[in-house]
This record gives structure tokens, sequence and C-alpha cells, in this order.
């Protein structure tokens, strides 16, 4: 792109629509900690299933210590993506705060449960974070699996009171599966597609 | 009565730089040089002129010992840049009015 060239009006005005599409296009892989997380859950939430109603395994709950280590590996993957980022957008930083504030949220709410000895409505709670997160992300990335996610996991949050704590485990597993699984790997096949 | 066009702004790549900006929260040197397809030279030219009249700010840094130039629209460049898409609305209207 030259400097010294004079701009008609119709000129400045393709400039600045050229370089505003230019920066609206760059798709950020996010599939990374929806396929991490929404993996992780799911199998804890399967295997403490099994643990609890097949092998009658008193120590069940053990299977949630791996999420710790979710937070390790997601926070190592974020401090090497930020050194490799050479763009940051609005919307990437108001999804960091977002799932900054869930992730806060997840931990508070693990300490009331312990706190409050009651379990029962747990994945009732967890879910509804997760519709929440789901939901905002896909609005703000303009992805509809993540939307749509996100909203079936409002029916599930309220629906999932009704379920003892047993099966709990079996729609949380579900919820994962539809607001983080299948729109997670959609993401990677979106992001993949437009890189090439 | 017409608005006159900020020669700041009025130029090919300094407004790619704007417009560019103004849709981000910051962007790396060479993010706005492989996006504007520009010399490194001339792109250097042109952010050091809207850094002097405060329509950007410039960080320079060090990232994993490899230097690194970040650049962020200022509230002055966004002012700026909103008058100068008002101005060539203008000039847009006058334009259609006429043919």
């Amino acid at each position: 792109m030259e400097n010294g060239t004079e701009l008609s009006p119709e000129e400045s005005l393709k400039v600045i629509q050229t370089m505003i599409n230019k920066t609206k296009d760059s798709v950020a892989d996010d599939s990374f900690y929806f396929l991490l997380w929404g993996w992780l859950v799911f199998s804890c939430c399967i295997t403490q299933y099994v643990l609890k109603i097949y092998f009658e395994y008193p120590h069940h709950s053990a299977v949630w210590f791996l999420m710790p280590v979710g937070g390790v590996v997601s926070w190592l993957y974020g401090a090497k993506q930020s050194g490799k980022q050479k763009v940051k957008s609005f919307v990437n930083e108001s999804l960091e705060y977002l799932w900054m504030a869930l992730a806060i949220s997840f931990i508070v709410l693990v300490f009331i449960n312990i706190g409050s000895g009651t379990w029962q409505t747990a994945f009732t709670y967890y879910i509804l974070l997760y519709a929440i997160g789901t939901f905002v992300s896909g609005c703000l990335i303009r992805f509809r699996p993540l939307i749509y996610g996100g909203l079936i996991n409002f029916v599930l949050a309220a629906v999932s009171v009704r379920f003892s704590f047993d099966n709990q485990l079996l729609v949380g597993a579900l919820a994962i599966l539809i607001s983080y699984i299948i729109p997670g790997h959609l993401l990677r096949v979106r992001y993949q597609k437009h890189k090439k | 009565m017409f608005k006159e066009l900020d020669p700041i702004l009025h130029s090919q790549l300094r407004l790619a730089v704007m417009s560019l900006l103004i849709g981000v929260k910051e962007a790396e040197f060479t993010y706005i040089r492989e996006k504007t397809n520009s010399t490194a030279g001339n792109l250097s030219v042109q952010v050091q002129k809207l850094k002097e009249v405060g329509y950007i700010d410039v960080v320079k840094q060090f990232k994993d010992n490899y230097p690194q130039t970040t650049c962020k629209v200022t509230p002055k460049g966004i002012e700026a840049f909103e008058a100068y898409v008002k101005a060539l609305q203008q000039y847009l209207q006058a334009g259609q009015q006429q043919s």
C-alpha cells in the first residue's frame, strides 16, 4: 500500500471498509478450551457415575481432582498463545473476562457446596454457568452451535433439579456434550476452513 | 459548507492503519504491516506521524528477547477518525445529489 496517492472520498471509504473487514476476519482458534474442558468434565461425570453406581467405590468424587490439572493446562496454553497473538480485539478481551469470572464462579460454587454439604443442586448451577458462558461466547463470536448449546443448557439446568444426584451426573455429561464438545469440534472445523 | 478532510488521515496508508486499529484493542506492528501490504520503512514513518499528532500510542518492548512494537488508537484518534468519516459522508452525499 502506497501513501503519496491522492484519495477520492470513494477511495477513502473503500480503504476503511477493506481494513475493517480484514480485522473482522481474524478468527481465533477458541476451540481448544471448549474441547479441553468439555472432554475433561464429560469424562469425570461418566467415570464418577460408573464408579458410584457399578463399582460402589466410596471415593468416587475423587475424579474431580482432575479439575486443577485442567486449570494448569489452560493457563500454560493461554500463556503460550498470548506470546503468539499479534492483535487483541475487544471480543477477545470480553471473552477473557467472561471466562475468568465464570472460572471464579465454579471455584466459589465448589466451596459453597462443600460448606453447605448439599450437592443435590450442584449440577443445576454448574449447568447454568455452562449456559451463560457458551451462550454469551456464541453471541460474541457469532457462532450458532454455541448459542444453541447455551440455550439448551438453560433448559437442562431447570430440568436437572428433578433428577437424583446420580442421574444429574448423566445430565451434566449431556449438558457438556451439547454446549462444549459438539460446538468445540465444529468451531475447530470452522477455524481450519478459515485458515485455508 | 464542507468540512476539510483531516490531512493526517487523508492519506492511504495512514487511513488504513487507523481503520485497522479502530476495530481492535491493540495490534502489533508486524500484523499491521501484513494487513496493509506495506513496507516496514514506509509504515514506520506513517506510524510515527500518527503518533506525533496523538492519534495512536506506540509501545516498544521486548518479548521473549525479540523487540515488539504495539500500536493502539487513542481517544483523540477515535475523535479524529469519527470526524473524518462524518466529513467523508458529507462529500459522498453531495456527490450523490449532484449526479
